[in-house]
């Protein structure tokens, strides 16, 4: 009929490309944090942990670590709070509830350089439609992205704007899985409607809520568009993510021991990350329907 | 009946106060500069013709179209195999190396920016096509997704066509393909959109402006309009609808086929 070879032919391209693209880059990056290079020179001395000495005791990547776990551990829970609260209204098969679904759901196939352009101009501080909205009611303008301490909470509540479709037709997959009857019984026993929320639908849409934590927190951990187009890590540093100081350290200094001993490090702490949510999250996870 | 026309309606609006900021990108995009700052509005294809022709969008535009499409149709092609394979070969390795494949979904993809940035400087393919698509290529979500989808299709088809002669590829392409139609399709669209919108690769790999693709194009025009009272917003925003609007366009498109190749299968 077929060869015991056919199976490996037919995942041997993809296989190649996966080894190129991602599992030998790995160890290229690992190899590469141990050694001092700049792109242009053809040694690569061998310098042992220098890199990373240098990286962690420098305050800039402190602080882009403190700036990205701010991001993420605010943005997540807020995008999943709003998406599974939104869902579950929206969770009906009926014309409105698919209207506005429809329309959450379109920011977040669309270009986030294009967002962070649009959203740019929306907080411009002279003739951004925000300022001049509130100089109509006779307040000051605001400086939105020049301000350290309002910069990330824009950065923050753009991404939140971009994504949170994504979550919301996730979640409304995930509604639409549980079986009606155990609304039905909870109705019976006359639960209030948040209190049929609380005791049912969330724990419910536990493995739905786990799967998007699991991957935002990744995707939220490498947030880097937004930011190199509205701020560049700007101002001072406030909204200087992991990988924006990766692309500058890597791409404009050409430190590429450095860049790679950043990368690594980005790496080991989302692998730490995912471990840590899989044993304390995972048990909580499975509920029998 | 009328309680939900009213329903319809409050979403409706709803659903524009969402989408404000990018019908207005839109709107602004037909503005002369002039109406833009003095508030009176003049309405003018002018912003679109500038894009096109003077700031190369026509270009970027073409590149963009090319190097999705290439990733995409790539992407599935090796995702389809690699499907087929694990959803009906038993084979020595197997599971270790679809574990090897579904682990790429957890992997950042930004330890691998640099090393990609040195394999196509060796191979000397900074600054072409081959190198936005080749990295891009290979896609473990959808070879996963498509693994899953096939696993669901009765084995007795696949036997069938063996019966009668049929040899792996055949099978793949006259039987599993047609069925899986609907979730390739997905993928595709999955796919495409990914690359359409990817920032971080192109900024690295691409320096030609030749190359540039319409995230790069529209991220260096607005950063090169320095000083926020000399910015050119209309002419942005056309730049920014151009980016944008494709992917609308082609996704409304795709979904009608989307509900067709669903529904046709339950017709049948």
């Amino acid at each position: 009929m077929h060869s015991r070879m056919t199976p490996y032919l037919l995942i041997a391209p993809l296989l190649a490309f996966i080894a190129v693209f991602t599992y030998i880059p790995i160890l290229t990056s690992v190899d590469l944090s141990f050694r001092e290079w700049d792109f242009l020179t053809a040694a690569k001395p061998w310098v042992g942990t220098e890199n990373y000495r240098l990286v962690l005791s420098s305050t800039q990547f402190w602080n882009s670590v403190k700036v990205t776990a701010i991001f993420a551990l605010v943005s997540v829970p807020l995008r999943l709070l709003l998406a599974i609260g939104i869902a579950s209204y929206l969770v009906r098969e009926a014309l409105p509830q698919r209207l506005l679904r429809g329309a959450l759901f379109l920011p977040s196939v669309t270009s986030t350089v294009a967002i962070a352009v649009v959203f740019s101009w929306l907080f411009a501080t002279d003739y951004g439609v925000i300022n001049a909205a509130l100089a109509v009611f006779g307040l000051p303008k605001i400086y939105w992205l020049q301000d350290p301490q309002l910069a990330l909470w824009v950065i923050i509540f753009v991404n939140t704007w971009k994504q949170l479709g994504y979550d919301i037709v996730i979640y409304i997959a995930g509604l639409q899985a549980i079986p009606t009857d155990l609304y039905d019984a909870a109705n019976v026993d006359g639960g209030k409607r948040f209190h049929v929320f609380r005791r049912v639908t969330v724990p419910l849409v536990m493995p739905t809520t786990y799967f998007l934590l699991v991957i935002s927190m990744i995707e939220a951990f490498q947030v880097f568009t937004v930011v190199d187009v509205m701020t560049r890590g700007g101002p001072a540093g406030a909204t200087d993510m992991v990988v924006n100081m990766l692309y500058r350290v890597g791409f404009t200094l050409f430190d590429i021991g450095q860049g790679s001993a950043i990368a690594v490090l980005l790496f080991i702490l989302l692998i730490a990350l995912a471990v840590f949510k899989a044993r304390v999250l995972g048990r909580r996870v499975h509920y029998e329907a | 009946m009328k309680r939900e026309t009213l329903w319809s309606c409050a979403a409706l609006v709803a659903g524009l106060i969402f989408l404000s900021p990018v019908l207005y990108t839109i709107w602004m995009s037909f503005l002369t500069v002039d109406s833009y700052y003095s508030g009176d509005p003049v309405l003018t294809l002018a912003n679109y013709r500038a894009a096109f022709g003077q700031y190369d969008f026509l270009r970027y535009l073409l590149n963009s179209l090319l190097v999705s499409g290439v990733v995409t149709l790539g992407g599935l092609a090796l995702a389809v195999m690699a499907a087929f394979a694990f959803a009906r070969f038993d084979f020595p390795g197997g599971n270790f190396l679809f574990a090897a494949v579904v682990a790429t979904l957890m992997i950042p993809g930004h330890i691998t920016l640099i090393p990609n940035y040195l394999t196509l400087a060796n191979l000397g393919l900074l600054d072409t096509y081959a190198g936005l698509i080749l990295p891009a290529i290979s896609n473990g979500f959808a070879a996963f997704f498509l693994r899953q989808y096939i696993r669901g299709i009765p084995r007795a088809l696949d036997e069938a066509a063996y019966m009668d002669g049929a040899r792996p590829l055949q099978v793949l392409w006259r039987v599993i393909v047609p069925i899986a139609r609907p979730a390739i399709l997905s993928m595709g669209l999955y796919i495409f959109i990914t690359e359409w919108n990817n920032y971080i690769w192109p900024l690295v790999a691409i320096n030609d402006s030749d190359l540039y693709t319409l995230q790069i194009g529209l991220a260096k025009l607005y950063r090169e309009n320095p000083g926020e009272d000399v910015i050119n917003w209309p002419l942005v925003m056309a730049a920014s609808t151009i980016t944008i609007l494709p992917i609308l366009l082609g996704f409304l498109a795709v979904e009608r086929h989307l509900v067709r190749g669903i529904t046709m299968g339950a017709v049948k």
